[in-house]
């Protein structure tokens, strides 16, 4: 067993009948910040509080350390948790919300004012201390939560879904806090979310959950070079990939000729190493990023919506089979709504999966 | 023109809306109340118009043992049920609340059916339960204290026995409140304050005890007016004896204006029972709002 982080291993969680989550094995190493992410109802927010002590576990070991505290009270896990809802208390202070547990610790006062103090300065809420939290912004309220789990010292902290309830500007730049707060911390944090941006931007380690189960685990590119499957592929990347229906045309020396349904005149040559037979439906995924206008064959793209952000426009489209487009394009002011564009994929950015999702290399 | 067209419109909906209250309020509220005020300074009987004769009756009031022993008999029967009350209300709301679903509207259906019973029903139970000869608990008095007891003729039994009634005849609205208050608590602070290493103990005084006093606070002053006006129960089970001992304020106006036919002596007694139902009201407010902000 290693010495530190947090590590699951076969943790199984079913509320009667119904399995939330169905057998998670996971490493999270010391100091890293790693990131549940999955669409809601993936059982991303019930592993977080399983590890937090708040959900009983049904099968399988939660270490945090190497201690096992699969079946420990929350308090003696050693982890500090912050609430989408911040849950602070309504009728103390803000600086009683932090001091609250080294007070229920029975800690001498200079050492609780100390703590308090230092974490309202890491947080910049020293002119706040004496507010209620209803006198509070969002932003603030979100601090001090944020607070209250620092002043613990923790080994863990467990954020679920801590920036949902702040609005866009604010949650950006809570997201950055966030990132700079773990640096100057160094501790190990897990974070839910289903925001994929925010999980991009903060995770070391990535966890896309789904089903109750981990779809696939790594670092925020290697997920987004390389997703296991269509739905890693699909939920990481914003806009998310598009996929079309294609079949097998022919084998080749190192791959397959494929055909996209609805414009047999153009063929792909796709490397794989295990072709799938003659014929066979696959799915195609390219990235909006990864398509290219181009003067020469390709797949052609009926644009009905442009839209345009500035640094960047998303075109929106349909091929010629029906399947929904998007690109993109670097600048603006292309005038592209309303033609039609030929597109072609940057070589080596062209994902294949099985008909039931699965990724064929 | 169309501005003030529709101003009037307004005005004439606001008028229609609100007469059938101001009505009713007007003739069945606000006339009668001048009418005791302006009675309590008359020496009028209950029927018929009387002499004015000034702060008489208040005078004669301040020289009535009788009075004064009422008055004391109220403020020793708040004493008995209404922090009993509120505190027995809590444990059975706290109790509650750990149930689940349908187990939780059945229990709670039990405790509040006895609020649902009118009074005359609640006396009669319980003179039943109590009788001196063939009550149920006379078994149970007799093991605590040795003898049966006439509860209802024994002066040291009978505000204690009528705070028992009035308090389980009551207590189901007081749950009710309560277990609302808890409701309105959310569940992760409770999460929030077990991950700070909160005993239930703790969560119980840190958390549920503050974040409930409002509720509590209005409970204690509901139950304090309501008990102020304490008269069925009394009227039913004991009729304000033995020695005047269970004798209230509310007994001695009934018996001035309906057996003695003293209407205006009874309109002074009322008035000064409002006069003192006001003060300990506002002022247990007060009280209990600075406890809540400390």
């Amino acid at each position: 067993m290693k010495a530190t982080g947090v590590h699951l291993k076969a943790v199984k969680k079913s509320f009667g009948a119904v399995d939330v989550i169905r057998g998670v094995d996971m490493d999270v190493e010391r100091g890293h910040f790693a990131v549940f992410v999955g669409p809601s109802g993936c059982g991303k927010s019930t592993l977080l509080r399983m590890i937090a002590g708040l959900e009983e576990t049904s099968d399988g070991e939660i270490f945090i350390g190497d201690r096992d505290v699969t079946h420990e009270d929350p308090a003696d896990r050693g982890v500090a948790m912050v609430f989408q809802s911040y849950a602070l208390y309504p009728h103390l202070s803000v600086y009683e919300n932090m001091a609250f547990s080294l007070r229920l610790a029975k800690r001498p006062k200079a050492e609780i004012d100390d703590k308090v103090r230092e974490a309202a300065g890491i947080l910049q809420l020293a002119d706040h201390l004496e507010k209620k939290p209803a006198q509070l912004s969002g932003g603030q309220r979100q601090r001090v939560a944020i607070g209250r789990a620092i002043v613990r010292a923790p080994d863990v902290f467990l954020f679920d879904e801590p920036l949902s309830n702040l609005d866009a500007e604010l949650r950006v730049q809570m997201r950055l806090e966030l990132a700079r707060l773990h640096q100057k911390l160094g501790a190990t944090m897990i974070y839910v979310t289903h925001d994929q941006v925010e999980a991009m931007t903060l995770a070391d380690t990535i966890f896309v959950l789904q089903g109750g189960h981990v779809q696939q685990s790594g670092a925020p590119l290697d997920l987004y070079d390389d997703p296991s499957n269509r739905f890693v592929a699909g939920f990481i990347g914003s806009p998310s990939m598009n996929f079309f229906s294609a079949s097998v045309d022919d084998h080749t020396g190192d791959g397959i000729d494929v055909r996209l349904s609805g414009q047999p005149d153009m063929t792909l040559n796709l490397p794989v190493s295990k072709p799938p037979t003659k014929g066979a439906s696959i799915v195609l995924g390219m990235r909006p990023e990864h398509l290219v206008v181009t003067k020469g064959e390709g797949l052609r793209v009926t644009v009905d919506v442009a839209e345009e952000l500035g640094g960047v426009s998303y075109q929106h489209g349909t091929l010629e089979s029906g399947d929904p487009v998007i690109f993109q394009q670097a600048g603006v002011r292309h005038g592209m709504h309303g033609t039609v564009q030929t597109v072609m994929p940057e070589p080596g950015r062209v994902f294949v999966f099985d008909i039931d999702g699965e990724r064929i290399r | 023109m169309s501005k003030l067209k529709r101003r009037r419109r307004e005005l004439r909906a606001a008028g229609l809306l609100t007469a059938p209250f101001l009505f009713v309020f007007t003739v069945f509220f606000l006339y009668p109340t001048y009418k005791v005020i302006a009675l309590s300074f008359t020496d009028a009987p209950l029927i018929g118009e009387g002499q004015w004769i000034g702060f008489a009756n208040y005078a004669k009031l301040l020289n009535d043992r009788l009075f004064f022993t009422s008055l004391w008999n109220n403020l020793y029967f708040v004493l008995l049920t209404v922090v009993p009350t509120t505190v027995i209300a809590l444990l059975i709301a706290l109790a509650v609340s750990k149930l689940k679903g349908r187990m939780q509207a059945l229990v709670l259906t039990l405790f509040f059916l006895p609020y649902v019973l009118p009074v005359s029903v609640v006396t009669l139970i319980w003179a039943w339960m109590l009788d001196f000869q063939f009550g149920i608990l006379q078994p149970l008095i007799a093991a605590v204290t040795g003898k049966p007891v006439p509860v209802f003729r024994n002066p040291y039994w009978v505000m204690p026995m009528i705070a028992v009634v009035t308090i389980w005849w009551t207590n189901g609205f007081n749950v009710l409140l309560l277990i609302a208050g808890l409701r309105n608590i959310p569940q992760d602070l409770y999460e929030a304050a077990s991950l700070d290493g909160a005993t239930p103990w703790q969560r119980f005084w840190r958390v549920t005890w503050p974040l409930l006093w409002p509720v509590t606070a209005l409970v204690l002053t509901l139950q304090l007016i309501l008990q102020l006006k304490l008269f069925d129960q009394v009227y039913l089970l004991s009729n304000g004896g033995p020695f005047n001992s269970s004798y209230v304020v509310l007994m001695q106006m009934y018996r001035e204006a309906f057996q003695l036919n003293n209407g205006g002596y009874a309109s002074a007694i009322a008035m000064v029972l409002f006069l003192v139902i006001v003060i300990v009201s506002v002022l247990q407010f007060q009280i209990l709002r600075i406890g809540g902000r400390k």
